[in-house]
């Protein structure tokens, strides 16, 4: 079992000898059930990290956002940051590290395995709790998950609260580490893809109506963006206006940049910018379920990205995430690759 | 019924005036309105500028408003809605809405010296308030100009400069060295220092590159000038004009509403935020 | 004028509303929002608190200002689109949600009154229902000059009294609705008086989280420019739009045009919601933005909210909803700052 004790050690250690910068990681909130991402800078502060299946954020976007921020030091400090990763985080490190946006040397990965388990739906936890708020979820030895409400303690079997990613998840522990807590225990998975089953199964007609009837309930806050790792560019598709401008940009060169999605929140734009997302992060998307969890109003984001994660593997065999040292799939080919669409 | 002050007013560009060409193009229009609605405004107040399917630009109306005939908008191409702008010919049709924004308090200047100091397109904002003085000068004291730009080539309104020498002190200058200028060399804050107009009974009015215009404060404070002696326009991106989108904000103002003009005793205590 | 309406009672009186357009919190899946009633269902009074508040009836995330179009040799028209002719009723507005529109009033108001706000907002009739418990763990209404029953903004409040609920008519509007159904309404009894005055004092004490001592954070707020707590605090942002888009007072908002054809040329110009947390917000043309990084626009909410527009319209920019600290995916919980604010380098 996953002692935090042990975290906390590594973590303190790292800062002491001033290998990493500051330790990014989860901490406890007073207000909350879900941990609030932390930045440890100092070694007496590890004590505010915690385990538990509450960790549910995937906290490689901050490794994006330092990697910009660095960008516009005059002087930046180097040395890498440490993370706290899960198996899905770690995946995401693997994208990263893949495509070159940060280098191995940038990260000091702590992985931490789920134990055959996994974090926590905060919707399945309100349904099981009936409206009550729950303060706390730790696991036990036997891997169920105690529940802290209202100061008694509800023990549930993990299936019943697991997310539903967890559900499927391949490699519940990080791939990729310098430290690693916990078993390199994989769990029984279900089917993978089981979860598209019932979307598969309905006619192209039914599934546009549904897809029209969630995506018109899209606000365009670009949460799910945001949360997501992979979606690191400077100047995005939905960018109306030129981030990446410099003093030497012409005004030509503004006036003529297209506008692919208009702001409005409509279903037509909102189609196009949920559509070319999930394009842009075919065959990189690794399922931390980011994108789903933060939308404020519950549009199931991760079937289009599960949809073609499926298809990244039955067309090409291939798994995000996994190796750093492979190349990504949209950016290489084997000759052995489906070609039916040429006619 | 209430006005719904978001409907521009279809007016017809009458006049384009090339003033500088190359990256940094800049054009003056001179445009009528299609129909008599009674739009008059006050110096140093701006205008939303529609070209429909493009967007809008909020630009400083540089005539004057004794001039009846058209109104004039110096423009510098900088984006999507500017180069739609410099694309355009005479007779085409713009929409423009306003005016907005407070204007350069002319009144309470009377008998006073004024000294315009100008940069680049930085002019264009001045344009006005210095013709209404012009078109009153008996009202006011002794008028100044300090005007540069980067290259003899940058200087806009050169034809109405010569013809302004003949009315008022103009003091020209361009940043580098060119084998026929005549006048000052340098930045346009180091002109001033070197001219060392009075603060005496004086009031200043500076518009220009943000750099331009941080050095000239501090040179007219060295010279003995007071922050409520030294006016500015202040420029922040703008969508509605009149206060409500929020972009413009600036602490408890709005450019587009409260601005753009303001004094430095004003603008000093506002957060650096434009 | 005070009434009692029997509360099963109220299916009727709605339907006696019929001629209106009817919006009412509905539910799909786990969240609840404004829906227009279709007909067939009522109004479900059991819900607890919106995604989205009801300022998106009034306020829309699009509103068409007007069409313009260019046709060969004629000149460019201009065809202004105000909002239809709508009567419409608003039932089960929160009363922080009601507040959150008389803060709004003051934007679109003043001079150059926004005619698109105004024309949803005075055809518009505000059903309040009060709060008996606190419809999300994070309400702050109190802390804010608010309350679970506050009537500012509502045109009628519902407080819930068990069997029946004890009916304010605020307005000549409320009055118009409840004469449409006059039969189902009754005078209160001296026991109904007394059973609202214990509903409204408990539902006070039931709010948990409140930020003592406010008033200390405007003047604070004004030495912190500089400070680095505003990196400490935005370090976890992730420059979503979740927390101004949910809330009831924000108001920024875009202008673009919309080209349907462009030769002949065709399209409409268009207002949507904008927030200050886009880093695009203030950025200019050239390049160069004013609030270039995620701690200057924490700031500028910050502020706006609670200093700023404090001292021009002598109100908090905010009505305690909660939503923003429910809803951010990374925590940062606005009662916690404000708190780290008053208590800032004592």
């Amino acid at each position: 079992m996953v002692n935090v004790e042990d975290l906390r050690k590594e973590a303190q250690r790292i800062l002491r000898e001033g290998k990493v910068k500051y330790v990014i990681g989860y901490e406890k909130d007073q207000n909350g059930l879900l941990p609030k991402p932390a930045f440890i800078e100092e070694p007496e502060d590890v004590a505010r990290l915690i385990w538990n299946p509450t960790c549910v954020h995937n906290l490689t976007k901050f490794l994006v956002d330092e990697k910009k921020r660095k960008a516009l030091e005059k002087k930046p400090d180097n040395r890498p940051v440490g993370i706290v990763v899960k198996g899905c985080d770690s995946r995401a490190i693997v994208v990263l590290l893949q495509e070159k946006y940060i280098e191995r040397e940038d990260v000091h990965i702590l992985g931490m395995s789920c134990e055959r388990n996994g974090v926590i739906d905060e919707k399945k936890l309100a349904k099981k709790l009936k409206g009550q708020n729950a303060e706390n979820v730790e696991i036990d030895e036997d891997g169920n998950f105690v529940v802290t409400s209202a100061n008694k303690t509800i023990k549930f079997q993990a299936e019943e609260l697991l997310a539903e990613r967890c559900l499927e998840c391949p490699a519940n522990y990080p791939v990729i580490y310098d430290l690693l807590l916990g078993e390199k225990a994989k769990k029984k998975a279900a089917e993978p893809f089981k979860s598209l089953g019932k979307m598969e199964s309905l006619s192209e007609e039914e599934r546009w109506a549904f897809w029209t009837e969630q995506l018109s309930k899209c606000i365009r806050c670009y949460a799910c963006r945001s949360a997501c790792p992979m979606c690191y560019c400077d100047e995005c598709v939905v960018d109306t206006i030129n981030f990446a401008v410099t003093a030497d940009t012409t005004a030509s060169e503004k006036a003529g940049k297209i506008k692919w999605v208009e702001k409005s929140p409509v279903p037509s734009e909102n189609f196009v910018y949920h559509m070319v997302r999930a394009m842009h992060l075919a065959g990189r998307c690794i399922d931390c379920g980011e994108c789903e969890r933060v939308c404020p109003l519950d549009i199931p984001l991760r079937f289009l990205n599960k949809k073609l994660e499926k298809e990244a593997k039955e067309l090409f065999g291939y798994d995000a995430g996994f190796d750093p040292n492979k190349p990504s799939l949209v950016s290489s080919f084997k000759d052995e690759d489906p070609e039916d669409f040429i006619r | 019924m209430d006005h719904n002050t978001y409907i521009p007013k279809l007016a017809k560009i009458i006049d384009i005036k090339e003033e500088v060409n190359g990256a940094r193009a800049i054009k003056t229009f001179r445009t009528q309105f299609l129909e008599d609605n009674g739009f008059s405004h006050q110096s140093g107040q701006c205008a939303m500028l529609s070209v429909f399917g493009k967007g809008e630009s909020m630009i400083s109306i540089s005539s004057s408003p004794l001039v009846k005939d058209y109104l004039q908008f110096s423009i510098l191409k900088m984006g999507r809605v500017t180069s739609a702008l410099h694309e355009m010919q005479v007779g085409d049709i713009i929409g423009i809405r306003g005016p907005y924004g407070n204007s350069f308090p002319i009144e309470k200047w009377k008998g006073k010296n004024l000294i315009f100091i100008g940069g680049g397109i930085g002019l264009a904002p001045l344009w006005s308030v210095l013709n209404t003085a012009l078109g009153n000068k008996k009202d006011f004291g002794n008028l100044t100009l300090f005007y540069g730009a980067r290259t003899s080539k940058d200087i806009v309104f050169k034809q109405e400069l010569e013809e302004l020498k003949n009315q008022m002190t103009v003091h020209l200058s361009i940043d580098v060295e060119e084998p026929d200028w005549q006048e000052y060399v340098g930045f346009v804050p180091l002109n001033i220092l070197d001219k060392k107009p009075s603060a005496k009974n004086a009031i200043t009015i500076t518009c220009g590159p943000p750099i331009m215009i941080k050095f000239a404060i501090q040179n007219l404070q060295a010279l003995g000038f007071k922050d409520e002696q030294i006016f500015t326009t202040v420029e922040n991106k703008m969508k509605c004009g009149i206060g409500k989108c929020g972009r413009c904000n600036i602490g408890l103002h709005y450019v587009c509403k409260d601005g753009p003009v303001y004094s430095w005793a004003e603008l000093k205590n506002l957060p650096q935020e434009y | 004028m005070d009434k009692i309406l029997l509360k099963k009672a109220l299916h009727q009186w709605v339907k006696k509303l019929h001629a209106y357009r009817i919006y009412a919190p509905s539910k799909d899946g786990d969240i609840w929002t404004y829906e227009a009633l279709t007909g067939s269902e009522g109004f479900d009074p059991d819900f607890r608190t919106t995604a989205l508040s009801p300022k998106k009836i009034i306020f829309p995330q699009r509103e068409v200002y007007f069409q313009f179009e260019k046709k060969d040799g004629d000149n460019n028209s201009i065809k202004e689109t105000l909002p239809e002719d709508e009567s419409a009723i608003v039932l089960g507005v929160r009363p922080c949600d009601a507040r959150a529109l008389t803060l709004t009033d003051k934007v679109f108001g003043g001079d150059f009154k926004d005619l698109y706000y105004w024309k949803r907002r005075n055809q518009t009739i505000l059903v309040g229902m009060a709060c008996i418990t606190p419809p999300s763990p994070n309400c702050f209404c109190l802390s804010v000059d608010g309350s679970p029953h506050s009537k500012e903004g509502l045109d009628i409040l519902l407080t819930d009294l068990g069997e029946k609920y004890y009916v304010q008519s605020l307005t000549k509007k409320g009055d118009q609705l409840l004469n449409l159904a006059k039969n189902l309404f009754t005078q209160p009894g001296a026991a109904d008086k007394r059973d609202l005055q214990k509903i409204q004092t408990e539902s006070e004490k039931k709010i948990k989280r409140q930020i003592d001592n406010l008033k200390k954070v405007p003047p604070k707020l004004k030495g912190m420019w500089d400070s680095p707590f505003w990196d400490e605090e935005a370090m976890s942002c992730l420059r979503c739009g979740i927390c101004t888009y949910m809330c009831p007072t924000c108001h920024c908002f875009d202008i673009n045009d919309e080209i349907h054809s462009s030769a002949p040329l065709k399209g409409e110009r268009i207002r949507t919601w904008d927030t200050c947390q886009f880093p695009d917000f203030t950025m200019h043309s050239s390049g160069h933005n004013p609030r270039p990084d995620k701690a200057a626009r924490l700031r500028q909410r910050i502020m706006h909210k609670f200093q700023y527009f404090l001292e021009i319209h002598k109100n908090y920019q905010c009505t305690g909803c909660g939503r923003c600290v429910t809803k951010c995916p990374v925590s940062i919980d606005i009662i916690e700052v404000l708190e780290k604010v008053r208590d800032y380098g004592s």
